[in-house]
């Protein structure tokens, strides 16, 4: 196979990227919890903080610096303030204020107790009220009155549910800059990331799904193929350049899906018991004791050629996994065409190279043969006189997992590589719409069909699949910015039941 | 459905004797095993047919691959002499509750059960943030135990995090970083030497990488 010319000959998807929202977008989680409301001195307003917090410390975990502290009397709510006025003695005009006491919600005793010191002191009673006359000369005790209202757990998303909140709950401040309590991306980084991956992400997909298209034909896998792309060497080839023949530099590493290449329990693997069949026999239904698992899909098999490369390149760490042994073509052109052979190079010390690789191939158990594709040929330009500089970072050079790399696949990746990307530091992942699947691990909604005559809307006639939008939980640990390439021609899915 | 049988265990004071404190302690053996090794301790087995037929530590330092989690390298092993089907057979026990990714892929494997020791609110999939093992899919679900032998397992992640992860681009230090060895199980009763009653899984950290949140962008 000449690969120079398979990836000349390849033809940019046309289409366009567009984030896919976070589930916390998509289904807005109006949470709301109990709070309470005390009407304190307006003098006293920076001594009722300092007390409060002091004795009752934030949770960091629960931001709530949405909702508004102080309330003045004209600022409340209509029921709230209705409710108040109906309970507490009137005060004097503009000398007092309100305060929330936001959740968690503490004792109410011990509130009290903290608060009194700080209550409002009542209006006078008239002169002309003279039914209460000997009572009303006792000033009365001020007293903290407590008064249940909800308020919204998270920041309004916009001045409209904001302006909602302070109409209906309690004053609520809309701040368009603050991060959306981790809700969703930034919109100057996800604007960012959107920018520098629209250039070449056709071409990006184009070859994942060429790499999908050589998982296929080899009898290996599904067809389902990854591409690592480095968006810092992708900013630096020319956006002008209208003949796209260096789009492929930013291409770290490509993977296809190898579900069936793995003999197991001591059995041959499905490619093994249909040699030179492509598709795969097993591909044509979802019997899960055939699918190989997870670590034998494109993302994972990608992400472990990346760790493999640095692993060979820091001689440290295991030399080998059985699972990422054997490479087609495509995956070797990509992994190896730009080895960090310290220069200047002799082309004996590139040969050598190459000798200690596929030597390392061989090593692995002989039940891992595989009929079809042949062992990870070096590709020869590998030799090529000018090195260009390393492609991957090596440890050294601070390289770290995938750490501020772009994923492009043919399909969308199943739960279990959704999150695989995501221990994986990725930055962005890319698939095209059409490659969705009900197995899937990013889309966070369904895609609004074309609405059919009748006004029902156009179903896929596939079964409830799980929206997960694994890319951006602002509950786990790490998050990267997902994206889907929705193609200028309709790209119907195949209904395809399977993980990518 | 699992804490149901939260209840069955820490009830059962005859746990460490049982078969699946039997289990447990062996996947602990490899949780010690990845600390001596400086890689987070989280650790497991696989048993089929009352046998252990595969052996799991997080791996990913080493194989400078943040995906190389216990229940991977166990799955690994065992499938070297046993077809996949046979996982439709077999039980884990892991120290840690498998993350989001073990936790689809335990699902896509068909385990028969799942006993985890410590909750892991970061990433956890199969109660901790999702609930993937109770989600429906086009794999069946499958019955999760949390809380055997917690205290161990929470004590095993103390012990990790207070050192540093030099692996890591910039490490954090931690000299000054003393263990913990308080857990809400463990905390004596003055004078008694009893401990307090279980008031729920204790919440750890992170499994994983020690490194700062991060957008990586």
């Amino acid at each position: 196979m000449d690969i120079e010319k398979v990836i000349r000959d390849l033809h940019p998807l046309g289409g366009q990227v567009l984030p896919i929202r976070t589930v916390q977008e998509t289904r807005p989680v109006e949470e709301f919890a109990d709070a309470l409301v005390a009407e304190v001195n307006v003098k006293a307003a920076s001594k009722v903080i300092k007390a409060l917090d002091s004795a009752f410390p934030k949770d960091p975990n629960l931001p709530l610096s949405h909702l508004r502290r102080f309330a003045k009397r004209e600022m409340l709510p209509q029921p709230l303030r209705e409710a108040i006025e109906a309970q507490n003695a009137p005060a004097a005009p503009g000398q007092t204020l309100f305060v929330l006491l936001s959740p968690p919600l503490p004792d109410v005793e011990k509130l009290k107790a903290i608060l009194t010191p700080f209550a409002p002191t009542p209006a006078p009673t008239t002169p002309t009220d003279t039914a209460a006359d000997g009572a009303a000369e006792e000033s009365p005790v001020p007293t903290i009155h407590l008064h249940p209202v909800k308020v919204p757990l998270y920041p309004p998303f916009n001045t409209t549910q904001a302006e909602t909140w302070t109409k209906t709950l309690w004053p609520v401040v809309f701040n368009p800059a603050a991060p959306r309590s981790f809700v969703a991306p930034p919109p100057q980084t996800l604007a960012r990331a959107q920018e520098s991956i629209e250039p070449h992400a056709g071409y990006y997909l184009s070859l994942a799904q060429r790499v999908a298209q050589e998982a296929e034909q080899s009898g290996l896998g599904r067809s389902v193929g990854a591409v690592i792309v480095d968006p810092a060497i992708a900013s630096e080839l020319a956006p002008e350049d209208n003949d796209q023949t260096t789009w492929d530099e930013a291409v770290l590493a490509v993977a296809g899906d190898a579900r069936y290449s793995r003999p197991e329990g001591g059995a041959p693997s499905q490619a093994q018991q249909h040699p030179y069949i492509a598709p795969n026999p097993a591909s044509k239904t979802y019997n899960a004791d055939l699918e190989g698992g997870p670590e034998l899909h494109a993302l994972m098999r990608a992400v472990e050629l990346i760790a493999r490369w640095r692993r060979e390149n820091d001689r440290e760490g295991p030399s080998d996994t059985p699972e990422s042994a054997r490479l087609s073509p495509l995956e070797s052109h990509f992994l190896y065409r730009h080895s960090p052979v310290p220069v200047p190079l002799s082309p004996s010390s590139l040969k050598r190279k190459h000798e200690d690789h596929v030597s390392e191939s061989d090593i692995v158990p002989a039940s891992n043969d595989l009929h079809t594709p042949l062992p990870a040929p070096p590709s020869v330009d590998h030799a090529a006189p000018a090195p260009a500089t390393p492609r991957i970072r090596t440890r050294a050079q601070g390289g770290y997992l995938c750490t501020d790399l772009d994923v492009y696949l043919s399909h969308e990746p199943c739960v279990c590589c959704s999150m695989g990307l995501l221990l994986s530091r990725f930055r962005a992942v890319v698939f095209p719409r059409g490659g969705r699947l009900e197995s899937g691990g990013l889309a966070s909604e369904p895609v609004v069909g074309p609405v059919a005559e009748d006004g029902t809307e156009a179903s896929s006639g596939e079964h409830e699949r799980g929206y997960y939008g694994l890319h951006w939980r602002k509950e786990l640990n790490w998050r990267a910015l997902g994206f889907e390439f929705v193609e200028d021609v309709d790209v119907e899915g195949d209904g395809a039941v399977f993980h990518a | 459905m699992a804490s149901q049988s939260n209840m069955q265990f820490r009830d059962d004071p005859t746990a460490e004797d049982s078969r699946h404190g039997h289990f447990m302690k062996e996947a602990l053996l490899m949780g010690e095993k990845a600390i001596e090794l400086k890689e987070t301790p989280v650790g497991c087995v696989l048993v089929y047919d009352d046998q252990i037929v595969g052996w799991g530590m997080n791996d990913t330092n080493r194989f400078m691959n943040g995906t190389k989690h216990a229940e991977f390298i166990a799955i690994a092993q065992m499938l070297q002499n046993y077809p996949r089907s046979a996982l439709q057979s077999t039980d884990l026990y892991v120290t840690a509750e498998p993350c989001v990714m073990c936790a689809s892929a335990l699902k896509q494997y068909r385990i028969r059960n799942v006993y985890f020791g410590a909750a892991n609110d970061r990433f956890g999939g199969t109660g901790g943030v999702l609930s993937l093992h109770s989600d429906s899919s086009i794999d069946p679900k499958y019955p999760v135990y949390g809380g055997l032998f917690e205290k161990e397992a929470i004590m095993l992640l103390r012990r990790f995090y207070i050192q540093e992860n030099e692996k890591a681009p910039n490490p954090r230090p931690k000299k000054n970083r003393e263990l913990n060895s308080r857990t809400s199980q463990m905390s004596p009763l003055p004078g008694t030497g009893q401990s307090l009653p279980t008031r729920g899984p204790t919440r750890y950290n992170r499994v994983g990488n020690s490194k700062p949140r991060s957008l990586g962008v």
